[in-house]
């Protein structure tokens, strides 16, 4: 080494090492305190705030995944299965193992081109507001060739799996959609309204119809899995299980081969109703909306494309007319009119009118539909022939309120309380009901075309099937219902003076029928049984004075076609409420139709 | 005149140890035993029960033990001879790092040499000190002004071409190093203290001049849940760790943090987390006595050396050992910066294990090579 070192003096180099062991103390002291500081952030977080690091370690370690239930599956009064789970095969993406959201875009819509742009934007927006250890699922079904597809590329993507879930089905399709309604995916409006942990893990919720009706028992509870996972999500051991509830499976009234016939037969008319009660129990055999719509559809989430179609679709196949169509009742009201009147003394059933074509009141001529005019009627001849002269004279005897309270108990201008959502409640005037409603008094020219179902009468189709069935049944105020095992309270009896006078309106709806002179007479023939019912034909607006043509104004404006009945009039099994929508007259077209129903439904009940 | 005798050549010769032939302290070779041992149960246990990998670090603690046993055996004189040229490589090599170097993570630190892949930065941290304690070899303590000057010159230039790589953490721990050489030299405390304060004074303009990522870390480190997800992730799953540890600790393979995924780089940077989550406090206690225990072992070493060249590299690599150490624990604590820097003797990885134990050679030879002094 250095000799000049070794010259330096012996005074110097001990004033050189003091300096140097001052430093050398200095240096050793600040070791000291920094690794104090050290010590003390330890104690801070390991004494002090072990309870709260402890938790967090734990929330790391363990975390809680929800099981979802199974749906209830739904079948008809046969037990044949009207919607099913099906397992599917979906895409689960793992954010954290995502490095390049956009290239993963890419690969998808390479992937799956049916998924639609629109559709693959909002879920990726979504996954890029997903927390890093969180993975969710694809909203899409993978055909077998896309999963294949998926399975030999899914190498280079680490953090997309092809995972099995259980998805909504209705195997009818079309068939019946407006009773069973659909299963959609969970709206955030539908979100604040339920109870978020009954549905975590959950993606649909019923939507329409039965599905969401009977949501509650449909749905099931969620189970609890509690797991231990790693940072990146992936489940490591099982700790505990609460398995999940899964939903009840429901029966249903309808009959599925009755619905799918009673359906068929809209092939020509695109647009009404048929409503099939049965009218002991209140039971929906057929529920019956045109037209109609799949289901299926709705399932993943509709694309717009398709639903903006379904929406602009001229026939409106969305809207529910069982239990949203609000028709006026037409003819069909005229056995309930007529049958409040003789019960309350309005009129002898015997006591016969004259009908020359037309009613005269206040220099105002009420056109009867037929001409030249009935002639003499009674009461049986008025339902029979459908003479609305009888009834507009009768109407001033009864007024309004008489009217509105023969009507009442058979459900006119109320809900059914069908257990399908939404249901309307149609309109039975009154003169207080105008009053409230609009404010004006009652005039009397009102109360002649309120007495054969026109002026402001509004009816639902299912409405119409309830009121029918509590005259088939003998007064009995049945339920209708779509659930077979529906608690309901025992049903009231409408108060009956007169057994006979019953029996004399249910004899004049069988001449309808069956008479030489029945509006239906045509279709009451070599039917093998028979049967009572009561054709319609509702203006959809007022022609006023104007001759109908009907093949002058548009298909639209036609009459609507109704008729309602029911049968063996012995022992009635079945009541049917038909309305055809610009259908023509009653007689043409929903009495053949809803004559189908009843024969079809008998003929399925034979053994 | 002095009478100087070589210790091989000591009169006290068959009293020899074997340590003393392998030129070795033993007190020092004690604490780093420990250390490593510490480190090597650390390793098994973060990397979740691998045998590859505590293998791989175990031969690589093998290596750097041969090479700690190799710098023993070079007298000190030797290396003050090599310092001013070991020096001018590591200059040329830094230049080179910045003109040929391999772009790893956005910086450029990586040298190939053959097949050799290097990082001069590296060599520096040990040879920047050693530089400027020659430099002040020869001089009286505390040194002119003009050799301060000319060793501040030197710091500035190995720190500048190491933090335009960029890399400002190695940058500042290797400028320490060297500013340590000369606080022990004697730099006047009203420098010292002149010095903290315009480095305080010139902090804005030094954020200004910062890349983003190193303003996002700073950021990120005065208040990590402000992305939790992104770049605070990694304090707070280390802070959850350290605090989950309590006392006692959840046991040894216990870590939950570390076996799950949660804690990042669990066996490099971030093995002190795993140490508090297996062996709580009293596991802390343990390793900073372990370490306090090495530092005044080598700062004893410091004052007991015979000139001033030794007496600096000396105490200045016990600094360092010290910064590092206290750097990575604040790190990884989040009481300071995320930086990037292993936990010198307990976290698996080569380089920094090599110089460590480098550095330790150097240290013992300083303690073994005396000269007999007459009195």
């Amino acid at each position: 080494m250095s000799e000049r070192l070794d010259f330096n003096s012996d005074a110097e180099a001990f004033a050189e090492k003091k300096l140097f062991r001052n430093r050398l103390l200095f240096g050793f002291i600040f070791v000291l305190t920094l690794f104090g500081v050290l010590i003390g952030r330890m104690v801070y977080l390991q004494w002090f705030n072990f309870e709260h690091y402890h938790l967090l370690a734990e929330d790391n370690r363990i975390s809680i995944e929800t099981l979802p239930p199974t749906r209830g599956k739904i079948y008809d009064r046969n037990h044949v299965l009207l919607a099913d789970n099906q397992p599917v095969f979906t895409l689960k993406f793992t954010r954290e193992k995502i490095d390049d959201l956009a290239q993963t875009e890419a690969f998808i819509s390479e992937l799956l081109p049916n998924l639609s742009e629109a559709q693959r934007h909002k879920f990726f927006e979504k996954l890029r507001r997903t927390g890093r250890s969180r993975s969710i699922l694809l909203p899409y079904s993978l055909s077998e060739e896309e999963a294949a597809q998926f399975a030999v590329q899914s190498y280079q993507h680490p953090g997309l799996s092809l995972t099995a879930r259980l998805k909504r089905v209705y195997p009818f399709g079309p068939t019946a959609v407006h009773a069973l309604g659909y299963v959609g995916r969970i709206n955030s409006k539908e979100l604040s309204q339920l109870d978020e942990r009954d549905y975590r893990g959950t993606e649909v919720i019923g939507k329409l119809g039965i599905e969401k009706y009977y949501e509650s028992r449909l749905h099931g509870e969620p189970g609890i899995q509690q797991v231990e996972t790693n940072a990146k999500g992936r489940v490591l051991r099982k700790l505990e299980n609460i398995p999940a509830i899964p939903g009840d499976d429901i029966q249903l009234t309808l009959d599925i081969q009755l619905q799918q016939y009673a359906e068929s037969l809209f092939s020509e008319h695109k647009r009404g109703s048929i409503i099939a009660l049965d009218p002991k129990t209140g039971e929906v055999l057929a529920y019956v909306s045109m037209p109609v719509f799949d289901p299926n559809l709705f399932v993943d989430g509709i694309d717009q494309t398709t639903y903006s179609a379904l929406l602009n679709n001229p026939h409106r196949p969305m809207i529910n007319r069982g239990i949203n169509g609000q028709y006026p009742p037409g003819s069909t009201i005229k056995p309930f009119v007529a049958l409040g009147a003789i019960e309350n003394n309005y009129i002898s059933p015997l006591k016969k009118i004259f009908d020359p074509g037309y009613f005269e009141y206040k220099n105002h001529r009420y056109r009867d539909w037929k001409r030249t005019g009935h002639g003499l009627v009674d009461m049986n001849d008025a339902i029979t022939q459908s003479c609305d002269t009888y009834f507009y004279e009768l109407s001033l005897d009864m007024g309004i309120d008489a009217i509105h309270d023969a009507l009442a108990p058979f459900g006119f201008g109320n809900v059914t309380q069908i257990d399908i959502p939404g249901e309307s409640k149609g309109i039975l005037p009154s003169q207080e009901w105008k009053k409230t409603t609009k404010g004006e008094p009652w005039y009397r020219g009102e109360t002649i075309i309120s007495s054969i179902g026109q002026g402001y009468n509004l009816t639902t189709p299912v409405q119409l099937a309830k009121a029918t069935a509590i005259l088939a049944n003998g007064g009995k105020i049945i339920q209708p219902h779509l659930l077979k095992d529906a608690k309901l309270p025992a049903p009231q009896q409408i108060e009956i003076k007169d057994i006979q006078n019953w029996n004399r309106v249910i004899a004049a709806m069988h001449n309808v029928m069956h008479s030489p002179r029945g509006t239906a007479r045509k279709h009451g023939q070599g039917l093998g049984f028979e049967m009572a019912g009561k054709t319609g034909t509702a203006q959809v607006f007022s022609l006023n004075e104007a001759d109908y043509d009907a093949d002058s104004i548009d298909k639209r404006l036609h009459d609507h076609s109704l008729f309602v009945g029911f049968g063996p009039i012995e022992n009635p099994q079945i009541a049917v409420a038909v309305i055809v929508e610009n259908g023509g007259s009653g007689s043409g077209t929903a009495a053949p139709m809803a004559v189908d129903v009843i024969k079809k439904y008998l003929e399925l009940n034979t053994p | 005149m002095k009478i100087t005798l070589n210790p091989s050549h000591n009169v006290y010769r068959r009293n020899k140890t074997i340590l003393q032939m392998l030129h070795i302290d033993g007190w020092l070779l004690l604490g780093i035993l420990l250390l490593l041992a510490a480190s090597t149960l650390l390793v098994y246990s973060a990397s979740g029960g691998e045998v590859e990998v505590v293998t791989r670090h175990l031969m690589r603690i093998g290596f750097a033990f041969a090479l700690m046993l190799l710098f023993a055996q070079i007298p000190p004189n030797i290396l003050y001879v090599f310092t001013p040229w070991l020096f001018g490589a590591g200059i040329v090599m830094l230049i080179g790092v910045l003109l040929f170097g391999d772009i790893g993570k956005g910086a450029q630190r990586w040298l190939e040499l053959g097949p050799i892949r290097f990082q001069p930065s590296e060599l520096m941290k040990l040879v920047l000190p050693m530089t400027v304690a020659w430099l002040f070899a020869h001089s009286n303590f505390p040194p002119s002004y003009k050799r301060l000057g000319a060793g501040a010159a030197l710091i500035a230039l190995t720190a500048g071409l190491i933090v335009v790589q960029p890399d400002l953490g190695t940058s500042i721990l290797i400028a320490m190093s060297g500013l340590f050489v000369l606080f022990f030299a004697g730099l006047p405390w009203k420098i010292i203290f002149g010095s903290i304060l315009s480095v305080v004074a010139s902090l804005p303009v030094v954020w200004h001049l910062m890349h983003d990522y190193q303003k996002q870390r700073v950021l990120t480190f005065l208040d990590p849940e402000s992305d939790p997800l992104g770049s605070g992730y990694h304090i707070i799953q280390s802070k959850i760790a350290i605090g989950s540890g309590g006392v006692e600790g959840k046991g040894f393979m216990g870590s939950t943090q570390a076996h799950l995924e949660f804690l990042p780089e669990s066996t490099t940077d971030f093995i002190f987390s795993v140490l508090s989550e297996e062996f709580g406090l009293v596991g802390v206690i343990l390793l900073l006595a372990m370490y306090v225990f090495v530092i005044a072992r080598g700062l004893y070493i410091a004052s007991q050396a015979q000139d001033n060249f030794t007496r600096l590299i000396a105490s200045s690599m016990m600094m360092t050992l010290f910064v590092y150490a206290f750097v990575n624990i604040g790190m990884v604590s989040g009481l300071l910066p995320v930086v990037g820097l292993p936990l010198p003797l307990i976290s698996y990885g080569g380089s920094a294990l090599v110089t460590l134990m480098i550095s330790f050679g150097i240290l013992m030879s300083i303690h073994t090579h005396k000269k007999m002094l007459a009195k």
